[in-house]
């Protein structure tokens, strides 16, 4: 946010001023260093290290689950460059900007370098062998049920070594913890298919419906869906793919859709229903549980016009197969399983089950497959934090911190557990909470293996390893402390492992035949392994078994009109930074949000209608207040937004983690009321309602959008048609 | 106010300026031909001479690139690894006490690399191609390769430590790229597989055949 007064045309000219007094001094010759810089040789170097010349390493991008692999570009013994691996079937050698920035986590200058203990508010630099007897010293005389260990989602062979050290504790508290995850959409989907996590082929497609789900941007395996979306456009037969997008709040899929459709939030369930009704092809109980769903009613309880309602539905008979997705949006509901499960059954009603929605293939080691993270487990944990009933907790790949509601009061649960151990990068505000601060290799130095629970064609293990030596001396893997504690209760088993390296060797050398590398040599079959950064296995696969049925399948009505909070608070996931924990990557920060452009700062999307209600125009300062707290965050008039909804983003409004997350923006999550879905016990994300009040101060806001719309070169490239006089609902 | 916010910035751009006049700040040198640079202290005074210079003056005639190989294969020279150096001397007792290569394995055994100094420096906006050149030079026109490596560093197998000897200005370097240089010998046949017309015509061809063309000068070349 940047006041007014001293404006853009002030700042340049005294920029001009001072810029053009410093040239002039000749000072600009001083980059030739003969005779002062040092210029240091390699003691010993490998052939292949010739200075200037970039070497590849292939790896496992870490900076979402998606597992897209990556191959790195290292010159001089650093990596500079994160590319993708093209052959990997997930991303097929492209990346996302979140990716790209995986090496700002590296060179992070914010990171973690030392162990450290808390000692009063202060965290004093403690040495490895110190951290290691202090948890031993901790745990002695603990029983394993008053110990739990929170991480985000782990796969692999970390997987396996922490159930390991958990079952030497005999703890049996895992709680699996990602912010923002699928968790209503596994659950609906296991119910509707038979699997979590089936194959959507969006390619195959020639209508895809999505339901907020945001697959360009941040669903699931956005890099992989782009893809296949890009197909989708070039067509099936020669019919160019159409896209409906039905969500509350424009995503950057909804932005790319040929038909975008506002819906009133909670109604996507109602939506789906009145299509099947509208399509009039369901018989027995399905048609029996949308017959009341006529056009007219369906159109009065979600907003979306009966002449819509038919278009769609005359689409869908038109052109087959297609396709309807559940995200985010629809799942983020005390009845979000519902919203999913009537989605669901719209796919049954289509036939696109076994066309566009196909068997999963897995990892023939379940052992290593995903433990994927939920928020029901956020709250289980909260509630047993509440009891007292922990007297240790580790904390790995999560910020519950920053990430619970504040009434959740996760952060005064946490302190009444008398020992906890964070694994960090950065300190984080979860890490700020920490009795012990270990640091972590970035994920460019460490060793592993990655399942991805996405797995877009055969089974693959991803391979991690380092792109370069360690920039901090005292940073350790999270594999190498996870087999450090495990040796801690049973030395014997793993004492032929020096380091978690030999352990991950061992183990695939293990499996070496089923890792396709039967009558190889272990050392040619490693190697071969570590340069391709995957392993591609026959995989198991399943079935798709869920049988369409409507049983079970009861939608609330529309929320009633709240006076005293009206609208609809809906925590937008962007693009890059997600649940905020990459936020301290300033590109990510730097780049602009997709459909507002708004850099470095949060901001609310109003709809242009609803701001003039409420007397706000751009940049205006407003409060945002629900049930459980505010927040005052600059306003952006938006007409890709429900007129009764409101959005923030999430990510911004980091109090700890560095200089670059620190105080940028302000953080949702605080305000979200603790509703949960009812089946699954998910948080539900959008369920929160607020009002809005001005505060009479009023920002600049800034963003890369242009000011007085689309010039370039001088020539009008986009009419700008005032924000209110849009509807965005409109074919295009 | 900010009236008074840009007269300061301003007064103190130009304060900034003549301090920086004041200080001992690198100024541009004078266009001469044979400039010497700075003589540097290194952390072990390497003799060139011993190693690249001619064998009747007591050198042992080793090829620039057997130390240099980075040379032919980068775009910078780099300096040898240590490796290099020990996989020699390890092997001549005769100077092994003496206390520049004491010193050299005090370093090897610490495993330790050597702080040299650099001598040859552009500034960071441009981008000096060794391999280019040497295969321009030395590989496709068979030129010594004491005499090419020499344009730019100077009678290198005479000195003991390395000193720069050329200014390495652009327009010391535009000197060399105006020259003609052969392109097609007598018969016709082309050196090297590039073409070498950089400007917008082609370059004239002698009775002989002969075709001889300027070195690049396109501003991308150098200025990336």
């Amino acid at each position: 946010m940047m006041n007014s007064g001293f404006d853009r045309r002030d700042f340049l000219k005294v920029l001009g001023w001072g810029g053009a007094t410093v040239a002039l001094s000749g000072c600009g010759n001083g980059s030739v260093e003969d005779g002062k810089e040092t210029v240091v040789s390699y003691v010993e170097a490998k052939d292949y290290v010739i200075p200037s010349i970039s070497v590849y390493f292939n790896s496992t991008c870490a900076q979402c689950d998606a597992g897209c692999s990556i191959t790195g570009r290292i010159r001089e013994g650093r990596v500079l460059k994160l590319e993708g691996n093209p052959d990997s079937a997930i991303n097929r050698g492209k990346t996302c900007g979140l990716g790209q920035a995986g090496v700002q986590h590296h060179y992070n200058p914010d990171r973690v370098r030392e162990p450290l203990l808390r000692t009063g508010d202060k965290g004093e630099a403690i040495s490895w062998d110190k951290a290691y007897a202090l948890i031993a010293e901790k745990l002695n005389g603990v029983q394993g049920e008053e110990i739990a260990f929170l991480s985000g989602g782990v796969s692999g062979h970390l997987k396996v070594l922490l159930g390991n050290y958990l079952e030497s504790l005999g703890s049996r508290n895992h709680y699996v913890y990602e912010a923002i995850a699928p968790a209503v959409l596994r659950a609906a989907n296991q119910k509707s298919y038979g699997a979590e996590m089936p194959r959507f082929s969006i390619n195959k497609a020639k209508v895809v419906l999505s339901f907020g789900a945001d697959f360009l941007g941040s669903w699931i395996s956005p890099v992989h869906f782009s893809q296949q979306y890009a197909q989708f456009r070039k067509g099936v037969d020669g019919q160019r793919g159409v896209l409906v997008q039905v969500e509350s709040k424009m995503t950057l899929t909804g932005a790319n859709a040929d038909r975008w459709l506002p819906v009133r939030p909670g109604t996507e369930g109602i939506l789906a229903l009145g299509i099947i009704n509208a399509l009039g092809t369901a018989s027995g109980d399905i048609a029996a549980a949308v017959k009341d769903y006529d056009k007219q009613r369906v159109s009065k309880d979600t907003g979306v016009s009966a002449e819509q309602i038919d278009k769609i539905a005359a689409l869908l008979k038109a052109r087959t197969p297609s396709l309807v997705l559940v995200g985010g949006a629809a799942e983020g509901y005390a009845h979000g399983s519902q919203n999913a499960a009537a989605i669901n059954l719209l796919n049954h009603v289509l036939g696109n089950v076994g066309k566009t929605i196909g068997v999963p293939v897995s990892v023939p080691f379940p052992q290593m497959s995903p433990a994927t993270g939920n928020t029901a487990a956020l709250q289980a944990l909260n509630n047993s934090l509440a009891a007292g009933k922990y007297k240790v907790l580790f904390s790995y790949a999560a910020n519950p911190v920053f990430t619970a509601p504040t009434v959740m009061k996760f952060k005064d649960n946490l302190a009444k557990v008398g020992f906890k151990v964070v694994f960090a990068h950065y300190l984080d505000e979860t890490a700020l909470q920490a009795d012990l601060v270990l640091p972590l290799d970035s994920a460019l130095e460490d060793w592993g293996t990655q399942v991805p629970e996405y797995l877009a064609e055969g089974a693959q293990i991803n391979i991690q390893q380092p792109l370069m030596e360690k920039l901090h001396e005292n940073t350790r893997g999270m594999g190498d402390i996870l087999l450090a504690l495990v040796k801690q209760r049973r030395a014997d088993a793993y004492k032929d492992f020096d380091d978690y390296y030999a352990y991950l060797r061992n183990a695939l050398l293990q499996n070496k035949d089923a890792l396709g590398g039967s009558g190889v040599d272990d050392d040619y079959f490693w190697n071969d392994t570590l340069s391709k950064g995957i392993v591609k296995l026959a995989g198991a696969t399943g079935n798709l078994s869920g049988t369409a049925s409507a049983v079970g399948l009861t939608l609330p009505p529309p929320a009633a009109a709240d006076t005293q909070y009206p609208l609809q608070l809906i925590p937008s996931i962007n693009a890059s930074l997600r649940d905020g924990r990459h936020t301290n990557q300033p590109w990510l920060q730097e780049s602009p949000d997709p459909l507002t452009t708004i850099v470095w700062d949060s901001w609310v999307e109003i709809h242009p209608k609803k701001a003039a209600e409420l007397g706000i125009v751009e940049g205006d300062i407003v409060e945002v207040t629900g049930k459980n707290g505010s927040i005052k965050v600059q306003a952006y008039l938006f007409p890709g937004i429900h007129p009764d909804a409101i959005s923030i983003p999430l990510g911004r409004g980091h109090e700890a983690m560095g200089r670059y997350a620190k105080g940028y923006g302000v953080n949702p999550f605080q305000i979200l009321d603790a509703v949960f879905d009812k089946e699954t016990g998910e948080l539900a994300m959008h369920e929160t309602r607020v009002k809005v009040s001005t505060t009479g101060q009023r920002v600049i806001v800034i963003k890369d959008e242009g000011p007085v719309g689309g010039k370039q070169m001088g020539r009008k490239i986009a009419v700008r048609v005032p924000s209110n006089k849009i509807d965005l609902s409109k074919e295009i | 106010m900010y009236r008074f916010i840009s007269l300061s910035i301003l007064l103190l751009g130009m304060l900034t300026a003549t301090s920086c006049y004041a200080a001992d700040a690198p100024q541009p040198t004078q266009m001469t031909e044979d400039d010497l640079g700075p003589a540097i202290e290194q952390p072990i005074e390497f003799p060139h001479f011993r190693h690249a210079g001619d064998r009747d003056k007591g050198g042992m005639e080793i090829n620039c690139m057997y130390c240099h190989t980075y040379a032919r294969r980068s775009a910078v020279a780099g300096i040898p690894p240590l490796q290099k150096c020990i996989g020699c001397h390890q092997s001549i007792e005769s100077v092994r006490e003496s206390p520049r290569i004491k010193k050299l394995f005090e370093y090897w055994d610490a495993k330790k690399a050597i702080p040299w100094k650099k001598v040859h420096d552009l500034p960071d906006f441009v981008r000096f191609n060794h391999e280019r050149h040497i295969e321009r030079f030395i590989m496709q026109q068979n030129r010594p390769f004491q005499e090419v490596c020499g344009y730019c560093h100077g009678n290198v197998k005479e000195m003991k430590v390395a000193r720069r000897q050329k200014l390495l200005s652009m327009g010391w370097c535009v000197t060399c790229h105006q020259k003609d240089h052969l392109v097609r010998v007598a018969d016709g046949k082309a050196i090297g597989t590039q073409a070498y017309w950089y400007s917008m015509h082609k370059p004239p061809v002698d009775a002989s055949g002969i075709v001889k063309a300027k070195g690049p000068n396109d501003c991308s070349v150098c200025h990336k």
